[in-house]
């Protein structure tokens, strides 16, 4: 096998990887903040009587959010890395070690995000009698912040490692950027169902969608006292956040993965992911006719 | 690529990016499953599947125009299969609802019946068979928007300046593009569209003339800083 080959297999899959793990954490932070679509349960709850001890730190679309933050700490990784290089330390221990500071920072810039974003929203809901409980922020702020450091550096090294070893044209803050708000946005649209109509809504039965007049009826019990937002990753890691990652790694590994063939020459990829998109297609396709088959209509509206 | 050409390459890629937006089924409260589409906003889903996009033609620029182009656009379109069917899995199994619509009672493309699938109370949930073709259609006009804005920039600053600073500006100019002309269309669709059974696609003539008139301006700024200064 040619080296350069070899070097690309294990580039795609050290990417798809790092692609996957990112993607469980970044839900799992978007889940602790509450920062993405079912923020709107987490405000509706007040304004009909129930008194929430929810982190909310949604001032600022999850995408857009996770962007910057990738993008700040792929920046700073980058510039402190070409320091560390002049320092005379190794390449690929200076773009480590500054992945590491570049996320560190980041991570308090997200905290201080954080604390200001809550007491705001919370301080909003004053005129239906919600308190700011303090534990309801200091409890999940170090959890969140933990989950920001990780997500930033492991986009922060996915853009290395596409920038350096797959290839790619862009620079790494900036492939950083696109990754970021292409993973809130995967996020956004896959790992927040988990969270949105099913843990906040578990009181409900399985098995339908959250009726607009259950809308911010949410559960404000845990397993043990009341619901913060610690115990939400808890559980939407365990499907929300493994099904996110799988949508973000397979994106980035299959993208890879059509590069590493030259049979068309450079039309090689196109003609892999167009067939890649026609399987997905036929696997969405099945799995509608799975769903239908299994569940049936709902009672009463057989003949609707 | 001459200034003239690559102006127009802005403004056309532009407003297809524009025009995507109305193809992508997104809603956000679709992450209640109480609607139909991707549980986020169009616009910054139709960013997110379009930067990816960008990621991918990032591969091939250096290539002739039409690889790059393909190439945003398989990689947006690889991105919202994705992104849908492991939403419609989250569906099935994490709140146990099969995809439906709301604005259609018979698939055009299955024939299956939607509305006996649908959750009491709300306006369908998931992405069936047709919604996830409008939104691969979608994807792929996003993508080859944001490719063609980009390699227009691309190749009219390359002659000035470094190509890997080239790559970056014209990298930025895209993404850029996708920040502004995605939001636009966000006016018509108010937060909620199923893509090309939604009936507010006879609104798409909204969309074109603004996103025309935010393109020239983009355009003609990218012209006058390659061209005048």
């Amino acid at each position: 096998m040619e080296p350069v080959t070899l070097t690309l297999m294990i580039g795609v899959g050290l990417a798809g990887a790092i692609a996957f793990i990112a993607g469980i954490i970044e839900d799992a932070e978007s889940d602790a903040g509450s920062s993405s679509n079912p923020n709107s349960q987490v405000q509706l709850a007040p304004q009909i009587g129930h008194i929430i001890t929810y982190y909310d730190k949604a001032i600022a679309g999850e995408p857009p959010q996770n962007g910057l933050w990738a993008a700040a700490a792929c920046t700073i990784a980058l510039l402190l890395s070409w320091r560390f290089a002049d320092l005379g330390m190794g390449q690929y221990y200076a773009i480590f070690f500054a992945a590491v500071a570049g996320a560190a920072v980041t991570a308090l810039v997200q905290g201080c995000l954080g604390i200001f974003a809550h007491i705001s929203r919370i301080t909003s809901m004053a005129a239906f009698k919600q308190p700011l409980y303090w534990h309801a922020l200091l409890t999940p702020l170090p959890y969140s912040m933990g989950l920001c450091f990780l997500t930033a550096l492991l986009l922060t090294l996915l853009s290395f490692v596409a920038s350096g070893i797959l290839g790619n044209s862009f620079a790494p803050p900036l492939i950083a950027l696109f990754m970021g708000i292409t993973l809130g946005s995967i996020a956004s649209g896959t790992g927040d169902i988990h969270y949105g109509a099913e843990r906040l809504y578990q009181h409900l039965p399985f098995g339908s969608g959250i009726a607009i007049s259950n809308q911010g009826d949410i559960d404000l019990k845990g397993e043990y006292g009341f619901r913060n937002s610690v115990d939400t990753p808890y559980f939407c890691m365990r499907f929300g956040g493994t099904i996110t990652a799988l949508a973000f790694g397979l994106l980035i590994f299959l993208d890879g993965w059509s590069r590493l063939f030259t049979f068309a020459g450079p039309w090689t990829s196109i003609i892999l992911e167009a067939a890649i998109i026609a399987v997905l297609f036929i696997f969405l396709n099945r799995l509608e006719k799975y769903t239908r088959d299994s569940y049936g209509p709902y009672p009463g509206q057989e003949d609707a | 690529m001459d200034p003239i050409t690559g102006m127009i390459g802005i403004i056309i890629g532009g407003i297809i990016v524009g025009i995507c937006v109305h193809f992508i089924p997104a809603s956000a409260v679709g992450a209640m499953s109480a609607s139909t589409g991707i549980a986020t906003g169009p616009s910054m889903l139709s960013t997110g599947c379009g930067l990816a996009g960008l990621y991918a033609a990032g591969y091939m620029i250096g290539e002739s125009l039409p690889l790059v182009v393909l190439s945003g656009a398989m990689g947006s379109a690889l991105m919202i299969i994705c992104t849908m069917l492991l939403a419609n899995t989250i569906c099935a199994f994490g709140t146990g609802v099969a995809p439906v619509a709301g604005s259609y009672d018979k698939d055009p493309i299955t024939g299956w019946r939607q509305k006996p699938f649908m959750s009491p109370g709300t306006d369908g949930h998931s992405m069936p068979t047709t919604t996830a073709l409008s939104g691969i259609i979608g994807a792929l006009l996003g993508g080859a928007g944001g490719s063609l804005v980009f390699v227009s920039v691309y190749e009219m600053i390359s002659p000035i300046l470094e190509s890997t600073t080239a790559v970056t500006i014209a990298g930025m100019v895209g993404a850029g593009v996708f920040l502004i002309n995605c939001v636009i269309p966000a006016y018509v669709l108010v937060g909620k569209s199923e893509g090309m059974t939604d009936k507010k696609m006879k609104l798409m003539h909204k969309t074109f003339v603004s996103c025309l008139i935010v393109s020239v301006i983009t355009a003609v700024f990218v012209y006058a800083s390659v061209v005048v200064i």
